[in-house]
């Protein structure tokens, strides 16, 4: 296992971490089934992209159209990526999250995924369609080597960093009174909105948020791999982070960590190691790799629904059930 | 208190609320009785304004509410509970009850990110004040179990401790006694008569003639989405028609 | 002859075709409160077999009919093996919609070894030109026509005059209710899934006819238009997804001619938007599902 390989897994589980921490606010928390959680991954991605690149006049560049191309310095390209995630969430949730049931919301999001998707990839003028962008500059690259590994431990290291803020984030609003909202909301929204709750208001909040941190994550993802294209965001891999955090367990935001790892990252590294021991015709494995994920989420919606490490029951210190206490404490 | 002028509501031609005219005195405690189906619960809905009115009017406080969403209608202490168990079921019982708080420095996307020592403070008052109200209605042992595994009765009473937490200045109870335990139903009654004392109006829906007889100050009685008689419960009963309604529907 | 025209005769089969898939699809969440993210899957997957058939010498219109069996076992088994247990286990139906897109997800995937990557095409002859004023249509496409309209005949007569139609009705109503009433709500939920699953076999099919080409990922194409529809006319409602059909099929091959046909589905999608914002219940919202049939 060399360097390289190693840091692009670390990264990639930083990323999914940083994803799956947000559609836990989402689903977990909030009951929101944003199926279409990758486009604002990708929003900050081609956000961040188009950010750092320079204009597609410029010599190197000229095989490719797209809008923007503002050569900005490290970090404000990560940051545009979290604020283009944000500014999306804002049209989408008022068209989406105002009016519709929830189970609407939940198809309407998905074909507003599937949509967005077939739109980039036909309008080449906009982010270079099909092909998508390359030569996406490297945070940091006119200040340091990027070729070698002391970046890639610089690059894990800024992954890291965001894992953290977003982590420190996420367990602050989870475990505070608007998290206790939120939740309420997702048990019963009609119930919520009788007590003064405007669940409009909350989901929006979460979804702007939600779509904030998946824009960090796109831009993390797109600074690494140095292309994007309308084929890395396709709908499925939004029910790859669903299934992570079913698996994981909704509502927990460690059991979104585990999730993470199990997995968009597990899979992804199985799949990886199957191909390259030769198993089966080439296209197959990532075929059936689908198929497990599909499996995987039935099997633990039947069998364990709360997942891996289910949400926290909260026990208030100074609650007469001191056994129950002692048990969760231990658990 | 609350006026209702000629409010309907109607579900495709199906008139549940036809017509209702009327005033809730401040400071009582007034009940709602009727057949099934008279359309009481719809009434209770739209004045709460979890379903919208068809037309007609609803005045809080002397100002017009009619078209306030529901959750601003809650927060200036209109506040219902429902029929049907709505308990925010995996959240524990204390949980259900700190959530209907309104001051709470944490219950906000700003507040959450301050972190813990920005709200404790009004998390302790409240979690205080709720265990007052969970040991007043029997249930202190259940605190940490969640909300969703209680009997249908514990349901009920944690249905009227959510609305309470709020500190309603009306309270819309819909049918809020069925199937609780008798001697729960008399700390019930006993609590809401002291919230009465305090000042609180209260309109409930109740099939038990006794208890209403019991509580209630005065009484109006549906049918078929119409209201068709009011006054105390003695005289009602006088009323020929009305004990008809009461019988036949 | 007008570009317009043309694509007013184009409209006139689109429709023909999303009203099958549409009408299927939302009965099947009228009746037994499955939205059903699979159903695009089960289309193409029904346009696959008719094509294997297709392959072997045999006319389309004998692989449609196989198509349409297939479709309606498919959809039977989906119900009976995954959807029905999880229904019955008390999955939400926020739950169900997760459940029915990983399923989808599954059959798209189990598909793709089997018939590959490569876009295919039935053969079949077009037949010879009709005119019809300044609209030409092609034999394949009037029959494409004329079958739509058999078709939701039948379901108009299935849904007023037979007792099937009448239990699935009041199931759709209120299942407890029509439960207790004696209807046996099991057989009409399972008849639901053999004629809702015909209808998307169908629907495959004929999709697949009328498209130049297809591979697996159309499946997701047709699971739009067919949900545009449905939603436009009022989830559940089978005269409002007809309704729902009419207006995207002649709306999307009409922008087709005056812009571009890439972004028929993004203007399926424009119109799905139009209708969350400004009537969320959709055109034909009575209250109850199905309940625009009586
Ligand atoms: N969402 C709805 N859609 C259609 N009809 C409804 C709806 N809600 C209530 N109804 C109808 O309105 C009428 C009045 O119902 P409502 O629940 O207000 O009665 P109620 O007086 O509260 O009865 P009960 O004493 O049984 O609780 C009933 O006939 C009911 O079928
Ligand atoms: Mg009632």
């Amino acid at each position: 296992m060399n360097t390289y390989y190693a840091a692009n897994l670390l990264i990639y589980a930083g990323v999914d971490i940083i994803a799956v921490l947000a559609l836990n606010l989402q689903f977990g928390v909030s009951g929101i089934v944003n199926f279409s959680f990758i486009v604002f991954q990708a929003a900050g991605a081609y956000a961040a992209a188009v950010l750092s690149m320079p204009p597609h006049t410029a010599a190197e560049y000229s095989f490719q159209v797209y809008v923007g191309g503002y050569q900005l310095p490290f970090p404000i390209p990560w940051i545009g990526g979290a604020l283009a995630g944000a500014l999306l969430a804002i049209p989408v949730g008022l068209v989406v999250l105002r009016k519709l049931r929830s189970d609407y919301q939940a198809i309407a999001l998905l074909v507003t995924s599937i949509i967005a998707n077939t739109v980039i990839n036909n309008a080449r003028p906009f982010l270079n369609g099909a092909a998508g962008l390359a030569l996406i500059p490297q945070p940091l690259q006119d200040q340091v080597d990027t070729y070698g590994d002391s970046y890639l431990y610089l690059y894990i290291g800024l992954t890291a960093v965001c894992v953290g803020l977003v982590w420190f984030l996420a367990a602050r609003i989870v475990n505070s009174p608007y998290g206790r909202t939120l939740r309420a909301m997702r048990e019963h929204e009609l119930a919520a909105t009788a007590l003064g709750k405007n669940p409009v208001a909350l989901k929006m909040t979460m979804f702007i948020v939600g779509g904030a941190i998946a824009g960090l994550s796109g831009a993390i993802l797109v600074g690494f791999l140095t292309v994007w294209a309308p084929s890395t965001w396709l709908y499925p891999e939004t029910i790859i982070l669903f299934a992570a955090l079913i698996v994981g367990g909704r509502g927990n935001n460690l059991g979104a960590i585990l999730g993470a790892l199990l997995v968009p990252v597990g899979f992804e590294e199985v799949t990886r190691l199957l191909i390259r021991m030769n198993i089966g015709p080439p296209n197959l494995i990532p075929a059936l790799e689908w198929v497990a994920i599909g499996l995987f989420i039935l099997g633990f919606l039947w069998f364990r629904p709360e997942g891996v490490r289910p949400e926290p029951r909260r026990v208030f210190e100074g609650s007469p059930d001191v056994e129950v206490v002692d048990r969760v404490r231990t658990a | 208190m609350l006026v209702a002028e000629d409010v309907h509501r109607h579900f495709e031609g199906m008139h549940a609320v036809d017509g209702v005219s009327l005033e809730v005195p401040r400071g009582q405690i007034t009940g709602l009785i009727g057949p099934n189906g008279a359309g009481k619960s719809t009434f209770m809905a739209v004045v709460a304004g979890t379903l919208p009115a068809s037309s007609g009017t609803i005045l809080f406080e002397g100002e017009d509410i009619t078209r306030l969403p529901t959750y601003r209608r809650a927060r200036r202490g209109l506040v219902r509970t429902f029929q049907l168990p709505s308990e925010f079921a995996r959240l524990t019982v204390l949980e259900n009850l700190l959530v209907a708080a309104p001051q709470n420095r944490g219950d906000s996307l700003f507040g959450a990110l301050m972190g813990k020592r920005f709200w404790i403070k009004d998390e302790e008052r409240l979690v205080t004040e709720a265990r007052g109200l969970l040991k007043r209605f029997g249930m202190s042992a259940k605190e940490s179990d969640y909300a969703g595994l209680m009997s249908g009765g514990q349901k009920r009473l944690i249905e009227i401790m959510r609305a309470l937490m709020l500190h309603p200045r009306c309270l819309l109870l819909d049918e809020p006694m069925s199937g609780v335990h008798p001697r729960v139903i008399e700390q019930i009654q006993h609590y809401l008569q002291s919230l009465r004392a305090d000042g609180l109006t209260i309109l409930m829906v109740e099939h038990e003639l006794h208890l209403v007889e019991q509580l209630c100050d005065s009484v109006f009685v549906m049918a078929q989405g119409k209201l068709i008689g009011s006054g105390t419960m003695a005289s009602l009963r006088r009323q020929r028609e009305i004990v008809d309604a009461y019988l036949v529907g | 002859m007008s570009i317009f025209a043309a694509a007013f005769g184009f409209g006139l089969v689109s429709m023909s075709v999303i009203a099958i898939a549409a009408v299927g699809f939302t009965m099947q969440f009228g009746i037994t409160n499955m939205i059903n993210l699979a159903y695009g899957q089960v289309m193409i997957s029904s346009a696959y077999v008719a094509y294997y058939i297709n392959r072997a010498g045999i006319t389309i219109w004998v692989g449609m009919i196989a198509g349409a069996f297939f479709g309606a076992a498919f959809s039977f088994l989906l119900n009976r093996l995954v959807y029905a247990p999880f229904q019955r286990k008390g999955t939400s139906y926020l739950g169900m919609v997760i459940v029915s897109l990983a399923v989808s997800l599954m059959i798209a995937n189990l598909l793709l070894p089997i018939v590959g990557y490569f876009s295919v095409s039935y053969s079949e002859h077009a037949g010879s030109l009709v005119r019809l004023g300044d609209i030409v249509l092609t034999n394949n496409q009037i029959a494409i026509i004329a079958l739509s309209v058999a078709v939701m005949l039948g379901i108009h007569a299935l849904l007023r005059y037979t007792r099937l139609g009448k239990a699935m009705r009041a199931t759709a109503a209120n299942p407890t209710l029509a439960r207790n009433c004696g209807i046996p709500t099991q057989r009409v939920i399972d008849m639901v899934w053999l004629i809702t699953g015909a209808l998307c076999g169908l629907a495959g099919v004929v999709a697949a006819l009328n498209s130049d080409s297809f591979v697996i990922s159309s499946g997701a194409g047709f699971l739009i238009t067919a949900l545009a529809a449905a939603v436009l006319g009022g989830a559940g409602q089978p005269y409002g997804a007809m309704i729902g059909a009419v207006i995207i099929g002649l709306v999307t091959e009409l922008s087709a001619a005056a812009w571009s046909p890439e972004y028929k589905e993004v203007v399926a999608f424009g119109i799905l938007v139009l209708v969350m914002v400004l009537r969320p219940q959709g055109l034909l919202a009575k209250r109850g599902a199905l309940a625009a049939a009586g």
